[in-house]
């Protein structure tokens, strides 16, 4: 339920970086001086610290402090942009009459007032992270590395890779929005070596969300270190499969990457205004089987998507891009919602102060369809069942996109035979969204650390899919 | 802020790390400007402007080490920042392994003329900025088909000085500049290829020109059009010079002594053995003017000098810093690549090919990635056909998948056609037997 944050509330917000609404409200009446349409200033500090085990020994830990204010400057479709890391007036006036620039009139601005604005508490935290000492993290790294060894004998390095950050922003726009958003980040990373006679493999697993300490118990933490060491011993069975075109089954969790990269990145409304993606005239069209529903929200609580207000101080939402099969609606920023004259989905975001938002995924996930997992594999012959991944792309306008496995099973005769690794697939995005024929009523978020690339920037993402079959797309493997 | 008072402001860092109760720290502090343009269908989308500074800084307390970084240096602010992380480092473990770089490999620091600063590449008016943006995207949208083009330029220059308590200082100053188009095409009813040509130096003066560079994005997303998957097969790979270093470099990944020490390397035991043909040579070279990985120290402060890394298809040195070589009982080479230049063949892309016959010719490849402790590899790829030595229809929605250890031994010729300012300077590549999967 919305309710205002008292967390972080738009005063604490406002002392935190020394300023107020009247500053705001005077930088961003100097932003449009010269004839902007909008602006907007987003103030960020980030205060991060990773630690490493390597070796049985904790012997390294980073912190960093980083922070700013970014002016953003809209006339139309166009953006002027600058940013100050000094949170001082001169300075971010200076940086504003360069974003100002441009437009090339010239004209007097009325400062902006500013209302309240009520936001959900998506991630509320007992405890931020920069209240954290280090000594109360440290136990949980040796605990992972002591349950990895008793796990399995044959693991000859264990790597444990922690990082957790604080954010503060705070968002002033020149119609009137001013929000404040402190936003927790947290993950553990366990990457493992194995060694069986000649013969040495690595895996890992990795849990991640925006979460407080209190996430990592002792629960989460054994199933973290099974699942490293499961992925990790199977590889000694592992195979390529054979390669060429074959039915996929996805699992449910992680396989969401294949909707981030075959529609996701496709439905982002920036590649549509300009008309490069390959969904850029399918809106309305039926581009997959009734039983395929795909979401990008931001509204799941914790989720490394969630957000309780984008990056531009717009509401955010639960975005339905395809609804039963029917292409519905593209991930807007503002100005592609003032370009197709709809409202923002809330999707605009940016890597930090030093960049330009733009219409990004948050968490992207397949809805649940009426098959059994079980009922899935059994329907194919000859085949692999996709289960861990490391990375995907996509090209937006061909709409070729991959995603690499690297652990999943050979499907021979409606069952799982044997194990298969690093495998590349390939596939075309609306192809393989005509060609979902099974879609099971397993759905799964994943609870790894996935983090999207565009243009340059990134941004934390989520994930999530149940069990489906796509049949048809093109494994990389080992030639007969 | 320039030279002197960065170097100032790094060695008060150390300093104050040092009161704070540091027995060693390093500080680095950086400055950077830089100026973007975009344009996209015939006028201007975006123009940002980029100025930030920071400092990184290694401590070495009581045996214990930590890294740090902020681009908050308020003086007050800094000093508890600094005390913090003293403290901090204070908690960890001691490892006798974590200690300051030696100050031998500090000395014989290079004095080679690197010549990485061209005045003329910073600053450059607007006008001639927007000038470029719009004869960039011009020449890219040249065609009836093309549904968007955009263009952009960008320059900056960068400086950032080093000092070190056991008498490391050192500095290095550097500018850029950047161009190119992207462009859209159509492709049947809804497909809609994308292809870019972006070119990046040092020096102004060493780029191609605007309108070919325009021009070459237009060439390149109408040879896109049609695209379609071959067969599965096993043929000739050949590489593209801007394909090589996405494929190499998955190699040099397991070079490192991190990887080598953890035991996630393909490469770890096989120092002086045959890794390759006989016709791969790669070396890492920090010393050759203009180039943008040029460097006379590394990023812990050792003297930069030509390191080969593959000689003839064997196996020289690895990526070794401080750390991991203390661990592993190895020498120090340097942290990480700089230059890396591959030894040339004496035929052109054209010559291969037709010297080839049969093929596939790979321009970018598409995600994949690649396992360093197996050496397994797969990547998806876009490209071309080659038949009867010539460059045929544009193939997409292929993978070519198999294990570096044999990869590297089919490679059977090696092209002259590096890119010129490209601080991975690999040209064409031909590699026999090699299996792709695809209808």
């Amino acid at each position: 339920m919305p309710s205002p944050s008292d967390s972080f509330s738009v005063d604490a917000a406002c002392a935190w970086f020394g300023v107020d609404r009247a500053l705001c409200a005077r930088v961003l009446a100097a932003a449009l001086d010269r004839g902007g349409d909008y602006a907007d200033l987003y103030f960020q500090h980030r205060r991060a610290c990773s630690i490493h085990l390597e070796d049985g020994l904790i012997s390294h830990a980073s912190t960093s402090v980083d922070r700013g204010v970014g002016i953003r400057v809209v006339r139309g479709d166009q953006t002027g942009y600058a940013y100050s890391e000094d949170l001082e007036l001169e300075p971010i006036l200076h940086a504003a009459k360069t974003a100002a620039a441009i437009a090339a009139g010239n004209r007097a601005v009325e400062p902006p007032g500013f209302g309240l604005r009520l936001s959900p508490d998506l991630y509320p935290i007992a405890e931020g992270w920069d209240q954290i000492e280090l000594s109360r993290k440290l136990p949980l790294l040796s605990r992972i590395e002591g349950l990895a060894h008793a796990r399995e004998s044959a693991i000859v390095k264990v790597s444990v890779g922690w990082a957790d950050a604080d954010e503060r922003v705070l968002v002033a726009t020149s119609t009137g929005e001013l929000r404040a958003d402190r936003r927790p980040m947290s993950r553990i990373g366990l990457t493992l070596t194995a060694k069986r006679g000649d013969e040495v493999q690595s895996g890992g697993s990795n849990i991640a969300g925006r979460r407080g300490l209190d996430w990592y118990d002792a629960g989460r933490l054994d199933e973290l270190v099974r699942d490293a060491v499961d992925r990790t011993m199977i590889l000694f069975e592992a195979v390529r499969p054979p390669a060429g075109e074959m039915p996929v089954v996805l699992a449910a969790g992680a396989s969401g990457i294949l909707l981030h990269e075959a529609i996701g990145h496709g439905m982002e409304a920036d590649f549509n205004r300009k008309g490069v993606s390959i969904y850029a005239r399918m809106l309305g069209e039926r581009v997959a089987a009734e039983c395929v529903t795909v979401v990008d929200s931001a509204l799941h609580p914790y989720e490394r998507g969630a957000l309780n207000f984008d990056d531009e101080a717009s509401e955010v939402e639960r975005t339905v891009l395809v609804d039963g099969g029917i292409l519905r609606s593209y991930l807007h920023d503002r100005i592609s919602a003032r370009h197709y004259g709809v409202a923002s989905t809330g999707s605009g975001r940016r890597e930090s102060f030093r960049h330009v938002p733009m219409p990004r995924m948050r968490c992207t996930y397949m809805e649940n369809g009426p098959h059994a997992r079980e009922e899935i594999i059994a329907s194919v012959s000859r085949g692999i069942l996709a289960e861990t991944f490391s990375n995907g792309q996509v090209q937006i306008g061909a709409g070729d996109f991959t995603f690499y496995i690297k652990n999943g099973w050979l499907i021979e005769g409606g069952r799982l035979t044997a194990p298969i690794k690093d495998v590349n697939i390939i596939g075309n995005g609306p192809q393989a969204l005509r060609d979902v024929t099974m879609v099971a009523n397993d759905l799964k978020l994943d609870t790894g650390g996935w983090t999207c690339g565009k243009d340059g920037q990134s941004v934390p993402v989520s994930q999530g899919m149940p069990t489906a079959l796509v049949s048809k797309l093109t494994v990389g493997g080992r030639h007969a | 802020m320039r030279e002197n008072e960065l170097l100032a402001r790094a060695r008060e860092a150390v300093e104050l790390a040092q009161r704070c109760g540091a027995s060693d720290a390093v500080a680095s502090l950086g400055a950077g400007r830089s100026l973007e343009f975009q344009w996209r269908d015939e006028r201007l989308e975006k123009v940002q402007e980029n100025a930030s500074q920071g400092l990184g800084l290694a401590l070495y307390v009581d045996g214990r080490f930590s890294t740090h970084s902020t681009n908050d240096l308020d003086p007050r602010r800094l000093a508890s920042f600094v005390a913090e992380a003293v403290e901090l480092t204070r908690l960890l473990a001691p490892d006798p392994f974590r200690v300051i770089p030696d100050p031998k490999l500090y000395a014989g620091r290079p004095g080679d003329l690197l010549d990485l600063v061209d005045p003329s590449a910073v600053d450059l008016p607007r006008e001639r900025c927007l000038e470029w943006c719009r004869l960039l995207e011009a020449r890219a949208r040249a065609h009836a088909e093309v549904v968007s083009a955009t263009s952009g330029v960008m320059s900056g220059t960068s400086l950032s000085a080093r000092v070190s308590s056991n008498g490391f200082e050192g500095t290095r100053e550097s500018t850029g500049v950047w161009y190119g188009a992207e462009v859209t095409a159509r492709d049947g009813e809804h497909r809609r290829p994308e292809a870019a040509r972006w070119v990046g130096a040092t020096h102004l003066a060493d780029l191609e020109r605007v309108e070919d560079v325009g021009a070459e994005a237009l060439r390149r997303v109408l040879a896109r059009r049609g695209a379609t998957k071959a067969p599965t097969q096993r043929t000739h790979l050949i590489v593209d010079r801007e394909a090589a270093p996405g494929l190499l470099g998955r190699v040099l990944g397991a070079l490192g002594a991190s990887a080598v020490q953890q035991k996630r390397s393909f490469l770890a035991e096989r120092a002086g053995e045959r890794i390759a043909s006989p016709l791969l040579s790669i070396t890492d070279h920090p010393l050759l003017p203009k180039l943008a990985g040029s460097r006379h120290f590394d990023g812990e402060g050792i003297s930069a000098r030509v390191l080969p890394i593959v000689e003839r298809g064997v196996l020289r040195h690895f990526y070794v810093d401080t750390y991991y070589g203390r661990k592993l009982g190895w020498e120090p080479t340097t942290a990480s690549p700089s230059n890396l230049v591959v030894e040339l063949g004496p035929k052109s892309r054209e010559e291969l090919l037709r010297d080839v016959g049969e093929g596939l010719y790979v321009t970018s490849w598409l995600g994949g990635n690649a396992n360093t402790t197996t050496g397994d590899y797969s990547f998806g790829l876009q490209g071309h056909a080659v038949r009867h030595g010539e460059i045929q229809e544009p193939i997409s929605e292929m993978n070519v998948t198999g294990n570096f250890l044999d990869l590297l031994q089919r490679l059977v010729a090696v092209g002259n056609d590096p890119e010129k300012w490209s601080s991975f300077r690999a040209p064409t590549l031909v590699f026999e037997g090699i299996d792709f999967s695809g209808s």
